[in-house]
């Protein structure tokens, strides 16, 4: 450090010590690597017109928000007081804020992690979201099947029933029904007897409604979407007329009456989301995971700095003055970095 | 040692703690007064992270009673940061992202319908 050198009548440089100096600079490089973040998200934002607001689409708790802003803020001031106190050599206090400072961070991460399992709770993730109807639609097509092909597992995994290919679901499904007509695998199995039954309707409704989605025809007015009643259907239809398409409200009622069925609706429930697009909403995660995340990160790192002063126990002494002050102007950047992320993320 | 220097400047560092909270009540508030036009509500909430940012930069990092090296090291970072999204806005702000977007145009001009039906089901105060 710069005090260790022999004095001298001319004095160089920053009247700083060296490591704040350091610390000051990478400040700097941070300021830059944050305002990419939010610069980006800005531009994009004004780029998408009617970009995600409603917290009924984003899943934001803006009051889960604001309380992590005051926990922050707190902490701030926790390790303001810290640095004062070890400049007053008053040791055991500085611990004691320090202490505080390192609470108050597991509290915001805990209230964080609140938040994320909210988003991942609602399939709020980057690539996950359905921007359309006609999205939101695939994408029950897609967990239905999911469902479907987990149910199935139990029969194929405990090779219950003879099938060599057991990713095709319409040969799992066919062999289904011995479990009702052998009365040997009725003994063997009473309980698949009823579970194979609901099974078997399950998987009719979902071939029901993926092929109406491939036809793109009405669940309601177009009773199948496969079979020869289907083509003659077609084939009935007036020059340049087509059948009633299939329309968003009606994938909606589908979901909700296979969730709320008593055989395999808690599967359904587990399985499929409720449908709902939300425009530009994966840009939205994106920018979320991406900001928050970065900052989170930033927050554990400064828990790591703390923890080093923190260890010396009641040896905490003068030689970590000039660590407490620069982790602590560390820990208020990502205060003030938070400061910023809280009206652009959950208010603007 | 030099960092001792700023240690006889007595700042009030509970005011400024208040000063912190009440500018986040104020943000909260200004979300909650929800204007018709939304960019009031953005204007004020980010003039509000502007005071709160110079709150903590002044009194918690003490750049209020630091030398002049405090310009010289912040400045180009402060120029290159601002620099950054003015430089992109022309391109990706204005001109190429709104029309292209595939998404959009599947909407068509069904998403204003869509938003207006569903507002109506859940209303924002519930979604918490």
């Amino acid at each position: 450090m710069s005090h260790s050198t022999p004095p001298s009548g001319l004095k160089m440089g920053i009247p700083i010590p060296n490591s704040k100096l350091g610390l000051w600079l990478f400040l700097g490089t941070e300021i830059m690597f944050f305002t990419a973040f939010i610069g980006s998200y800005i531009v994009l934002r004004i780029g998408s017109p009617q970009w995600p607001t409603d917290t009924a689409d984003t899943h934001i708790s803006i009051i889960a928000g604001g309380v992590n802003t005051f926990v922050l803020i707190l902490s701030s001031y926790f390790v303001v007081l810290a640095h004062e106190a070890m400049a007053k050599k008053n040791f055991p206090q500085a611990r004691r804020f320090l202490i505080w400072t390192m609470s108050l961070a597991f509290v915001f991460l805990g209230i964080k992690s609140y938040e994320y399992y909210g988003k991942i709770s609602h399939d709020i993730l980057p690539s996950h979201i359905a921007e359309t109807p006609g999205q939101a639609i695939n994408k029950v097509d897609r967990e239905l099947e999911a469902v479907v092909r987990e149910r199935f597992k139990v029969y194929t995994d405990d090779q219950l029933i003879d099938v060599a290919e057991a990713a095709d679901l319409s040969n799992v499904n066919a062999q289904l029904d011995i479990f009702s007509t052998s009365p040997e695998k009725q003994q063997q199995y009473p309980a698949l007897t009823e579970t194979a039954k609901a099974d078997v309707r399950l998987y009719a409704e979902w071939q029901n409604l993926h092929q109406h989605i491939v036809a793109d025809v009405s669940l309601l007015k177009v009773p199948a979407a496969a079979g020869p009643g289907y083509a003659q259907a077609r084939a009935a239809l007036a020059d340049g007329a087509s059948l009633p398409p299939l329309e968003y409200g009606e994938v909606v009622a589908k979901v909700n009456e296979l969730k709320s069925d008593e055989q395999f609706g808690a599967a359904v429930r587990s399985g499929v989301f409720d449908p709902h697009p939300v425009l530009y909403g994966n840009l939205f995660a994106s920018i979320y995971f991406l900001m928050t995340g970065f900052h989170a990160i930033h927050v554990i790192v400064g828990m790591i700095l703390f923890v080093v002063p923190l260890m010396q126990g009641s040896n905490l002494d003068g030689r970590y003055t000039d660590w407490v002050e620069n982790s602590g102007l560390y820990w208020h950047f990502v205060d003030l970095v938070w400061i910023f992320l809280f009206p652009l993320l959950y208010i603007a | 040692m030099a960092h001792d220097d700023h240690s006889a400047h007595h700042v009030n560092y509970a005011a400024v703690f208040v000063a912190l909270c009440v500018f986040t009540g104020l943000s909260v508030v200004f979300d909650l007064l929800s204007f018709d036009n939304h960019l009031i509500t953005i204007v004020l909430v980010l003039a509000v992270a502007v005071a709160k940012a110079l709150c903590v930069m002044m009194f918690f990092m003490h750049l209020k009673f630091e030398g002049n090296w405090k310009f010289v090291l912040l400045a180009p970072t402060t120029i290159l940061a601002i620099g950054l999204p003015l430089a992109l806005l022309p391109d990706i702000g204005v001109a190429y992202y709104t029309s292209t977007a595939p998404q959009v145009e599947e909407w068509g001009t069904e998403f204003a319908e869509y938003k207006a039906q569903h507002n109506h089901e859940v209303p924002a105060a519930e979604a918490h």
